[in-house]
C-alpha cells in the first residue's frame, strides 16, 4: 500500500502483533477438534461396509454353486423340520405327521410328487384330518435335491428304501408343469390307490377378480400405472419391489391405506395409493392373497444364512429380538390381518425395510413392534434374515385361493 | 530455523498434548457409551430388553452346546417336549398351550421363570399341595393345571416315571449348567409387581388390553393361528387355555409375567397399574374347570379350599355372574382322531 505507516500504527501493530502470534487456540478446543476427527474417521471406516450393497448382491448372485446336492438328512432339517418337526411328528391338529403316516409308505415317488406340487386341500394322515397347505418345492430345489430329499423321507418314515433317481424327478417335473397344487388327500388317493380313504375336496368357489380391479392391475387408470408395471405380472415382486402374492387382503389394504394417509412413506405408492377407491382396495387384496406364485427370491444379499436361520426361528434375545417366526407364523406364512407372510419375500424389499425401521423411516407397525426389533438387529443381521426368509418356498394360497401360473398374466 | 527455536519445541509439544487430549476424549466418550451412561437420545442406541443382556443375569448354555450321545439326545428330546408340548407330550394336553408359551426363549428368559433358576430350587415344599414336591411333582402340576390334563387324550397328567418327565429334567439340569444349587437367583420366577394402591379396574384393562394385546392375541383372546390352523399366539382365556388351578390364573402372576415379559419384545412397556388392571381383565374370564373341583363340590367350597386370600375372580361375581365355573366339556379329548380306524 501507499500509505506511510505513521507512528500511532506502528503502536498500535506494536501491541497487537504479539498477541496474535503468540497467543494460540485453546488446548481442549484443539482435544475437541481431534477427538471429533478421530470419532468421524472412525465412524466412516466402520459404516461404509455395508454401502455398496448392489455390487455385493450382484456379485453373489453370479456364483450360486451348484455342486453337489446335500445328503436327504440335512435338507429335511434345513427345509421340513420347521413344519414336521425335527422327528416327523408334525404338530397336533395343524401340521400331519410323517412319522406313522401312511403317505410316504407308498414310496419315494409319491414324496417326490408332493414336493414338487405341494398340496392345497384337506387330508387324512393317521385318522386326523388336517387343512393341509403345504408349500411347493419346486423352484426351491433341483432334481438332485429332490430325489435325495424324497429317497430320505421314504426310507425314514415309511420303510421304503427302494429310493427315486434324478431322472424319474425330472421326468415327474415335467408331467407337474400346470398341474397346480395337489387338491387334497383325494386327489393324491386317485393318483396313488395305495392310500387310505380321503375327505372329500370341495373347490371352494373363487370369486373371479372384477374388471375394474383386473385393469387396474395389468393396464393402470389414469395416472395410476398398472401394479403388475412394477410387481410383476403375477405379484411375484423383484429386488426392491415387493412379492404381494400371498399377502393377507387385510395387510395389502391396510398398506395402501397408509400410503394414502402418509402413514407410510413411498413416493410412488402414495401417489398410486391416492388414485384407489376402497373398492379397488378390497380387490386388490383379495386378488394378491388368493395368489399362489412359485417363489422368484433368492438369497442374493450375502447374508450369514446360518445367522438368518437362528434370528427366523429362534431370534437373539440378548438384543431383544425374538423369533421372527413367533409372531410371523412357524413357517413364515403370516398371521392373518397384521403379521405378514416372510417367506420368499424379495430379499432386498426385506432388508431395505428392516434398515427403515431401525432408521425411523417407516413408522405403521401395530405397537411400533418392528420399529424396536429392527434397531436391535446390525446391519449383517439384517441381510442375514432377509437371505434367509428369501430361500424359503412361498406361501401356499388358501384353499379359496386361485392359482397362477407362468404365462398366465392376463388371463387370470 | 534450527532445532534451538524454542518455537518448535513448543509446537511439537502442544501438538503432542492436542493429539493425546483427543485421544482421551475419544476414549472418555466410547467408555461412556459402552457403559449405557449416555442416554438413548444422544447415543440413538435403543435401550431394547436391557434386562436380558444385564450381565448380573446367569447366562445358560447356548444350543450349540448340547453334546453328543445319549445325554444330547435326551436333552433334545425334552427341548421339543417343551417347545411344542402338544405334539410331543399331546397326549397329556388338554388344550393349545406349550411350556414355552409362559416360559419364552425354550425357558432361557430371566424374570419368565426360567427354569435354570427353577432347577436348583428342587424337590420343596409348596404350599399348593402342602407337600415335598419333586421336580417331577411340580411338572406334573404344570400338565394338570396349565395344560389342562383333564381334557387330553388320557385324561390325566404323565404318571409317575413317565419318560416325559426324564427328558424335560435332563433338560432343565442341562440349561442350569453351572448355576448355584438352593439359591435364589436373579431374574427368577416372573418377578413381582407390587398391587396398586388403588386396586385393579376391569375397564381399564380391557382398554389396555386393547390397545396392547388384542394384536397378536386377538380381540376375543383367543389367540391367532397360520393357514394351517398351527398356534402361533396362545389363547389367553376360553376352553383352549389353561385351566382355574393355573397360577396364571392369579393377578398378581399374571401381572408379574406381563410387566415383565408383554408385549414380546418390549417387556416393560406397561406400567404397573396397567400390568395390574390388563391382568384382572385376562384372568376375568371363564376357562376350564380348576381340576380339583370333585363331582359336588361348589364353586364356593374349592374358592374356600384353594384359592383362598389369593388375589383372583374365581369364586367372585363379576355383574352378578358366578366366575369360575369352567367351560363346557369337549365333545371329544382334545386331539383324539376324528376318524378311528
Amino acid at each position: 500500500m501507499t500509505r506511510k505507516p505513521t507512528s500511532s500504527d506502528h503502536i498500535v501493530d506494536e501491541k497487537f502483533e504479539p498477541w496474535e502470534r503468540n497467543g494460540r487456540m485453546p488446548l481442549p478446543v484443539v482435544w475437541v477438534a481431534v477427538a471429533l476427527a478421530i470419532w468421524g474417521t472412525g465412524t466412516l471406516l466402520t459404516t461404509s461396509g455395508g454401502a455398496p450393497e448392489t455390487a455385493v448382491e450382484a456379485a453373489v448372485q453370479q456364483d450360486r454353486p451348484v455342486d453337489a446336492p446335500d445328503s436327504g438328512a440335512a435338507l429335511f432339517a434345513a427345509n421340513c423340520a420347521t413344519c414336521h418337526q425335527p422327528n416327523g411328528s408334525g404338530v397336533r391338529l395343524a401340521v400331519p405327521p410323517l412319522r406313522g403316516s401312511e403317505f410316504p409308505a407308498q414310496g419315494p415317488e409319491l414324496v417326490a410328487n408332493v414336493l414338487l406340487r405341494g398340496i392345497d386341500g384337506p387330508i387324512r394322515v393317521d385318522g386326523h384330518d388336517y387343512d393341509g397347505h403345504m408349500p411347493s418345492f419346486s423352484a426351491a430345489f433341483g432334481d438332485a435335491e429332490i430325489a435325495e430329499l424324497a429317497s430320505y423321507v421314504a426310507a425314514t418314515f415309511g420303510d421304503r428304501d427302494d429310493g427315486v433317481d434324478t431322472a424319474t424327478v425330472a421326468d415327474l417335473r415335467a408331467r407337474a408343469v400346470g398341474q397346480g397344487t395337489w387338491s387334497g388327500g383325494e386327489a393324491l388317493a386317485a393318483a396313488y390307490p395305495g392310500l387310505p380313504p380321503q375327505p372329500a375336496f370341495s373347490s371352494a368357489s373363487v370369486t373371479p377378480v372384477s374388471a375394474d380391479v383386473s385393469a387396474l392391475i395389468f393396464e393402470g387408470r389414469d395416472d395410476v400405472w398398472a401394479c403388475a408395471s412394477c410387481h410383476g405380472d403375477l405379484g411375484q415382486g423383484v429386488e426392491n419391489t415387493p412379492r404381494l402374492s400371498g399377502l393377507s387382503a387385510d395387510y395389502i389394504a391396510k398398506q395402501l391405506r397408509d400410503f394414502q394417509t402418509g402413514t407410510r412413506a413411498n413416493e410412488h405408492m402414495s401417489f398410486v395409493a391416492k388414485g384407489l377407491t376402497e373398492a379397488d382396495i378390497a380387490g386388490l387384496g383379495a386378488y394378491y392373497a388368493g395368489l399362489s406364485v412359485p417363489s422368484t427370491a433368492a438369497p442374493i444379499l450375502g447374508g450369514d444364512l446360518k445367522r438368518g436361520e437362528t434370528l427366523a426361528l429362534v431370534g437373539d434375545w440378548d438384543l431383544g429380538v425374538p423369533a421372527c417366526f413367533s409372531c410371523h407364523g412357524p413357517s413364515g406364512f403370516g398371521v392373518a390381518p397384521n403379521f405378514p407372510a416372510l417367506s420368499a419375500q424379495q430379499a432386498p424389499y426385506t432388508a431395505s425395510q428392516l434398515a427403515a425401521w431401525a432408521g425411523g423411516h417407516r413408522a405403521n407397525s401395530p405397537l411400533s413392534l418392528m420399529d424396536q426389533i429392527s434397531k436391535g438387529l446390525s446391519t449383517d443381521d439384517r441381510r442375514a434374515v432377509a437371505d434367509y426368509l428369501a430361500s424359503l418356498p412361498a406361501v401356499p394360497a388358501g384353499s379359496t385361493g386361485a392359482v397362477a401360473k407362468e404365462g398366465d398374466g392376463h388371463d387370470l | 530455523m534450527t532445532s534451538e527455536n524454542p518455537e518448535t519445541g513448543r509446537t511439537v509439544k502442544r501438538t503432542i498434548y492436542a493429539l493425546a487430549g483427543g485421544l482421551v476424549l475419544v476414549a472418555a466418550g466410547a467408555l461412556a457409551l459402552e457403559s449405557g451412561l449416555v442416554p438413548g437420545w444422544i447415543s440413538g442406541r435403543a435401550k431394547v430388553a436391557q434386562s436380558a443382556t444385564d450381565p448380573t443375569y446367569f447366562q445358560p448354555p447356548t444350543e450349540a452346546e448340547i453334546p453328543d450321545g445319549p445325554n444330547g439326545d435326551a436333552i433334545r428330546r425334552g427341548r421339543e417336549i417343551f417347545m411344542n408340548t402338544a405334539t410331543n407330550a399331546g397326549e397329556f394336553v388338554g388344550n393349545g398351550l406349550a411350556c414355552a408359551n409362559c416360559h419364552l426363549d425354550a425357558g432361557k428368559e430371566p424374570l419368565s421363570a426360567p427354569m435354570w433358576a427353577a432347577w436348583g430350587q428342587y424337590p420343596k415344599y409348596r404350599g399348593k399341595n402342602k407337600m415335598i414336591n419333586t421336580m417331577e411333582d411340580r411338572v406334573m402340576g404344570c400338565f394338570t393345571y396349565s395344560m389342562n390334563a383333564q381334557h387330553s387324550v388320557a385324561g390325566h397328567p404323565p404318571p409317575h416315571g413317565h419318560d416325559i418327565y426324564r427328558d424335560l429334567e435332563i433338560y432343565f439340569s442341562w440349561l442350569a449348567t453351572g448355576a448355584p444349587n438352593r439359591t435364589k437367583m436373579a431374574g427368577a420366577g416372573f418377578g413381582t409387581v407390587a398391587k396398586p394402591e388403588g386396586g385393579y379396574s376391569l375397564e381399564r384393562g380391557k382398554a389396555v388390553f386393547a390397545e396392547n394385546c388384542a394384536v397378536c392375541h386377538g380381540a376375543d383372546g383367543q389367540g391367532q393361528t397360520d393357514i394351517n390352523g398351527r398356534i402361533v399366539f396362545p389363547p389367553l382365556w376360553g376352553p383352549n387355555s389353561f385351566n382355574w388351578g393355573a397360577g396364571m390364573g392369579r393377578i398378581n402372576t399374571a401381572a408379574a409375567f406381563i410387566k415383565h415379559n408383554m408385549p414380546l419384545s418390549q417387556p416393560g412397556k406397561l406400567t404397573d397399574q396397567q400390568a395390574w388392571d390388563v391382568a384382572a381383565y385376562i384372568d376375568s374370564h371363564e376357562r376350564p374347570k380348576d381340576p380339583r373341583q370333585k363331582s359336588g363340590m361348589s364353586v364356593e367350597e374349592v374358592r374356600a379350599t384353594f384359592h383362598k386370600n389369593e388375589d383372583s375372580w374365581y369364586g367372585k361375581e363379576i355383574d352378578g355372574v358366578l366366575v369360575g365355573v369352567g367351560t363346557p366339556e369337549p365333545e371329544r379329548p382334545v386331539g383324539a382322531p376324528e376318524n378311528e380306524g
